[in-house]
């Protein structure tokens, strides 16, 4: 790690909840609107195997982020767990596609909350309340990570409390629903369809590896990151079941593959006030949510890419109140602006899951290297061992590459822009740091050095054990 | 590793046994929505999904099954180090 940096250290004050908070109030937005696209490809049926299969494999790649985030306890989250174990270049792609995945989304929320505003005031233009959107968030997160991620918890849990309360409202009859559109929306492109529908399917879990983004600020890191984690895990898998049954039931099949909003427009076909409020408010809430956790782990990624010289050391400042890489925050600002304007939202949304899929072929082989590097489980190397690796992490590899073969169809040339793209940076920061490795100060992180290398002998002699 | 205060330690397994109920309760959330959901859709579609269900049950299954033996990884993990690191301080 550079000692060109004028950064103290973060506050360590965060709690399971608030990585619940993080992790799920990223993602919850995706079950809100965007997954529903797995229905226009192949149908109700597409749709279940999309968030089954996907599904697996966001559990399986939760599992690996929880035990490297517990163990290297790291703002960089990705960065940090491709830079310690894998090389620059792969850490420089990862940190990039981190901050892309995150800044794009934070683009795509904020004016989606302008056009819900605008819908309910329509003297409001969609310009400056995007604006006013950002800035407001970036404020909260500039004055702290405690604030900020209570704020998400809130809003996030009414956003998830509304999905609970129709579905069980829903399966216990006291809504009229439809099962006859489950029939006839259930697989309308053949089989093909249900291939086709997996490009859509991480929609239902798009960005709950961040959860493990504030490991660095956390209290006691090897206890929330994988209680957070694996808690946000499960909340989504839940309100993903419950929003694929609610709106299949609630809005025929053709209707919802197009639809911006399904779950409000199910709660509109419901016909029951408190229900359209409910979902209306959710979906207003889970968008601001989703906004304020991007700002939140963009920063992270950008903090940790400068505290390593990747790019400019200036943005690795810790705030001297507030203990927040507030530099890193505010360049958020013109960033996420830049991308909300530039008229191409729906390619920067596709090139946001391309960046997040090569996170997922990235994440597990930075826990298969991490094993092969460091075998021993210790209490300061591995506090949490996650179970049936590296099994799971070869698993959940092939599911991500299956996943980014499907994207050929339709989106061949964002695939080919992204890997121009990422392949250029991996080559140029595998040139521009190639001596990085033999830098990575194993003792000062308390370990021993890595398995195979020059110093193991020397290092398992000065390895501590014990405190966190 | 344990304490010598036995006040303190009734208080950790009482903070663990919250964090355990928390997540079996949300496990067994899990389990009911999922199989509700997938036994309403499939037995709708039966015609068509008939012939190509066990992809739902091979799927289900495994995401419930490693979130499981994740959740109680993670449970393992907590119990042992839970004193060493003074989790509920």
């Amino acid at each position: 790690m550079s000692e060109n940096h004028e950064s103290g250290s973060l506050v360590k004050t965060l709690r399971p909840f608030h990585v619940w908070a993080l992790g799920v109030g990223i993602v919850l937005v995706g079950e809100y609107m965007g997954w529903n696209f797995t229905v226009a490809k192949g149908g109700v049926l597409g749709s279940l195997l999309a968030m089954l299969v996907a599904g697996t494999m966001y559990v399986m790649i939760s599992l690996c982020a929880s035990e490297l985030g517990s163990s290297t306890k790291l703002a960089g989250g990705p960065y940090d767990w491709a830079r310690l174990f894998i090389g620059p270049g792969a850490a420089a792609s990862v940190g990039l596609a981190v901050y892309m995945e995150y800044i794009a989304l934070e683009a795509a929320d904020a004016i989606v909350v302008a056009f819900i505003a605008q819908s309910i005031f329509p003297e409001l233009q969609v310009f400056p309340v995007t604006l006013l959107v950002i800035a407001l968030l970036t404020f909260i997160n500039y004055r702290g990570v405690v604030a900020a991620l209570t704020l998400n918890f809130v809003l996030t849990m009414i956003a998830f409390i509304a999905i609970v309360v129709f579905f069980f409202a829903t399966a216990f009859g006291a809504v009229d629903i439809h099962p006859e559109y489950l029939f006839q929306g259930a697989l309308p492109n053949g089989m093909i369809g249900l291939f086709a529908a997996l490009q859509f399917g991480p929609w239902f879990y798009l960005g709950i590896e961040g959860a493990a983004m504030c490991a660095e600020e956390c209290k006691h890191p090897a206890r929330a990151v994988p209680l957070g984690q694996q808690a946000g895990m499960i909340t989504l898998l839940i309100g993903a079941a419950m929003t694929l049954y609610l709106c299949a039931v609630l809005i025929p099949a053709d209707m919802l593959g197009v639809s911006v909003y399904p779950l409000f427009e199910a709660a509109q076909n419901s016909g029951m006030f408190i229900f359209i409020a409910l979902l209306g408010l959710g979906t207003f809430l889970t968008c601001v949510a989703s906004a304020n956790g991007c700002v939140c782990d963009s920063s992270r990624s950008w903090f940790a890419l400068s505290r390593d010289n990747y790019v400019s050391s200036w943005f690795s400042a810790v705030h001297p109140r507030y203990n927040t890489p507030y530099r890193a925050v505010i360049f958020t600002v013109p960033v996420a602006i830049g991308f909300a304007f530039s008229g191409f939202l729906d390619q920067v949304i596709t090139f946001s899951i391309i960046s997040g899929l090569l996170c997922y072929v990235l994440i597990p082989f930075s826990l298969i290297r991490f094993r092969n590097l460091f075998p021993e489980t210790t209490s300061k190397v591995r506090p949490f061992v996650g179970p049936l690796q590296p099994y799971i992490a070869y698993f959940a590899i092939a599911i991500a590459i299956t996943i980014f073969s499907t994207l050929f169809w339709g989106y061949k040339y964002n695939l080919i822009f992204a890997f121009v793209f990422y392949g250029i940076a991996y080559f140029y920061f595998s040139h521009r740091h190639k001596n990085s490795n033999i830098e990575n100060n194993w003792t000062e992180m308390g370990w021993p050095a890595p398995k195979g290398s020059e110093n193991e002998r020397i290092g398992k002699e000065v390895m501590g054990v014990g405190d966190e | 590793m344990e304490m010598n205060d036995p006040a303190l330690e009734k208080k950790y397994h009482s903070k663990l046994n919250g964090d355990t109920v928390l997540v079996l309760g949300m496990l067994a959330l899990l389990v009911s929505v999922e199989g509700f959901v997938l036994y309403k859709i499939l037995s709708e579609t039966w015609e068509i999904a008939g012939n190509f269900f066990y992809l739902y049950v091979i799927f289900v299954g495994l995401l419930i099954a490693i979130e499981t033996i994740g959740c109680l990884s993670v449970r393992n993990s907590i119990k042992k180090h839970m004193f060493e690191f003074r989790y509920y301080d």
